[in-house]
């Protein structure tokens, strides 16, 4: 009840020096939305950047494969089939993606451009997720053959060349020519997915391997039964290709990338947090000056309090009221700006917007925390002034 | 009442120490309407605030209710100044922001007593003071007489055994000043109210039942 009471009288006196409060609050407001749009910027980038690795699913991994050790001749070198027949072998692995690039030069009506290239199976689609613009994606049946797809880039070329609906035109990539039987759209880069899917075109594997480069095969994307199996695969990748090939593998799970970023992010938002935290202890002083003037300049009010009968606690419960109300205030006002700077960082950025649920509660929380730690000096030194000497000054 | 021997009282400036107090003794009987006379800077204001227990005594004894009052903790204070005193001050020292009706149950509020019980308690001591109409203006609203009417209110609101007046004319003219001493002396007939009124007007302490004169420190006659 006497709360009740100190709520209301503190929304009075703080109405009553409303340019004071107003500095106090902003000093808040810039505190905690600081602290809101840090937190939620970092969230929003950590989301970002594992964004990707979500949609392709966390269950694929990456394998590389590298000659044994010096001294010893590679006898036998990989071939496409080894690889094929992973899943076959070796129980934790379902399906795979070989793929291996080449580099040439793209030629069309006349004009030449660099280009990298990746050669695939039909498999390769689905693992690095790559949605298609028109027409359709290299199949396992296209063996041999001079198809091509287009990705993002190579396509925005050839439209500057005239083209606009490639599917069908004949493209010469090295020495041999190609047709366009599909376009890729844009995906996420990232650790994960080749560049070459949006830098460059996208063949059959097995034609890139009769290709006069001849390029070694060192590499596949395989997706496995399920998570938590990648050290388990990774025995059994490394005891197959033992066994086939004498090839050392190096094998990278989406899991593991995923659980790394995701500490990596932790300390970027936590930084960005401790970041905005100093501008929220700015702020918090700005709270204890106002508090410690609103105290020197009330001492009557205190002293003549004191003379009715109030306690210290009851003096120190109203100023501290009082500092609370101020920093909640700010902290609700402050989320709402901070938010709001989330927002347009979002828009400016390209990245997509969310309002961090933990950030809020925090915010509003800290707010609060803010008003009680800031407060409690000059409440204390409310309380504890003796009731003589403020009356005497009333 | 309250007994008060040999009290002392010193404060130190500086390097000095000034003695206010040189050995008060005292005894008010309840149901006493007394008047403690003397001029500025005889010690009388702070005589007032060791009776009403906003200042402790440098040596001496002082017994309120029976109970000597001595090494009390701050809350033990508070809570006597609550229950047991009622401050009437020179320049009324109402609370600005609040309402008459507010400022009367201010004491109630540190009781504890709930909203709708405090303002019953408040208006009953405002009409007694004539102010019931005046329950919802602030002290700014009002003139001097007015304020210190609810001044008086203020210290009857809780029901003390005693009612300790500062000047309480000091800063009122003569027909207001005598109205409010009418309504002291009719609280001390009608009700029964002990109090002690502080003046330097003997015109006023002529008024009460008995005064008391300070000089310098000192109890000079009864």
């Amino acid at each position: 009840m006497i709360l009740g009471e100190n709520v209301r009288e503190s929304i009075r006196s703080l109405w009553g020096a409303k340019q004071r409060s107003l500095l106090a609050l902003i000093g808040i407001v810039i505190g905690i939305g600081s602290v809101i749009a840090m937190v939620t910027v970092g969230q929003i980038v950590e989301n970002e950047a594992i964004r990707q690795f979500k949609e392709m699913g966390t269950d694929i991994c990456i394998v590389r494969l590298s000659g044994i050790t010096s001294g010893q001749k590679q006898n036998k070198s990989l071939n496409l089939d080894d690889i094929m027949a992973v899943p076959e072998h070796c129980s934790t692995i379902r399906v795979v993606a070989p793929y291996v690039s080449t580099y040439s030069t793209l030629t069309f009506a006349g004009v030449r451009k660099s280009c990298p290239a990746l050669g695939v199976t039909e498999e390769f689609r689905n693992m690095f997720k790559v949605p298609l613009v028109a027409g359709r994606f290299i199949s396992d049946l296209d063996r041999h053959a001079n198809f091509c797809v287009l990705g993002s880039s190579k396509a925005e070329w050839l439209a500057e060349q005239g083209v606009n609906e490639p599917v069908g035109e004949k493209i010469v990539f090295g020495e041999r020519m190609y047709t366009v039987i599909g376009v890729a759209r844009a995906v996420p880069s990232g650790t994960f997915s080749p560049y070459e899917i949006n830098e460059g075109i996208m063949l059959p594997i097995s034609t890139v391997l009769r290709s006069p480069e001849r390029p070694a095969l060192s590499v596949f994307g395989a997706r496995m039964i399920g998570h938590g199996v990648s050290v388990h695969a990774s025995e059994q990748l490394q005891n197959y290709f033992n066994y086939t090939s004498k090839q050392k593998t190096r094998i990278t799970s989406a899991e593991e990338l995923v659980a790394q970023m995701d500490r990596q992010m932790r300390m970027f938002t936590l930084l960005l947090g401790a970041i905005g935290s100093i501008s929220l202890i700015v702020g918090g002083v700005g709270v204890m000056n106002v508090m410690l003037v609103s105290v020197s300049e009330r001492r009557g009010e205190i002293g003549i309090r004191r003379a009715v009968g109030a306690e210290q606690n009851d003096i120190q419960l109203q100023f501290l009221v009082e500092s609370v109300i101020l920093s909640f205030v700010g902290g609700i006002i402050g989320l709402g700006v901070g938010i709001g700077a989330t927002a347009i960082i979002c828009h400016f950025s390209g990245w997509e917007f969310f309002v961090s649920k933990i950030a809020a509660i925090l915010g509003v929380g800290v707010s609060a925390a803010v008003g009680v730690f800031f407060g409690y000096y000059p409440a204390r030194q409310a309380a504890r002034m003796s009731p003589i000497d403020a009356l005497r000054s009333a | 009442m309250f007994k008060l021997k040999d009290i002392h009282k010193a404060y130190t400036l500086g390097p000095m120490e000034v003695e206010i107090l040189k050995g008060v003794d005292m005894d008010v009987k309840k149901g006493e309407l007394l008047a403690i006379l003397g001029s500025s800077g005889c010690g009388k204001s702070t005589l007032m605030n060791i009776i009403g227990f906003l200042d402790q005594p440098t040596s001496g004894r002082y017994v309120f209710d029976g109970k000597p009052a001595e090494g009390l903790t701050d809350n033990e204070l508070s809570g006597i100044r609550n229950r047991k005193i009622g401050f009437v001050f020179q320049q009324f020292h109402l609370l600005p922001k609040l309402t008459a009706l507010e400022n009367v149950c201010l004491p109630l509020l540190y009781r504890g007593v709930p909203a709708g019980e405090r303002a019953e308690r408040g208006r009953e001591v405002l009409s007694k003071v004539d102010m019931i109409d005046r329950e919802h203006h602030r002290p700014g609203e009002l003139s001097g007489g007015q304020q210190q009417r609810v001044a008086i209110a203020r210290a009857l609101c809780g029901s003390p055994s005693l009612i300790l007046a500062d000047e309480p004319t000091g800063a009122l003219d003569t027909a207001t000043g005598n109205e409010i001493m009418d309504i002291f002396l009719s609280l001390n007939d009608n009700e029964g109210v002990t109090i002690v009124v502080i003046t330097h007007d003997p015109g006023l302490a002529i008024r009460c039942k008995r005064s008391v004169r300070m000089q310098d420190g000192k109890v000079v006659g009864q």
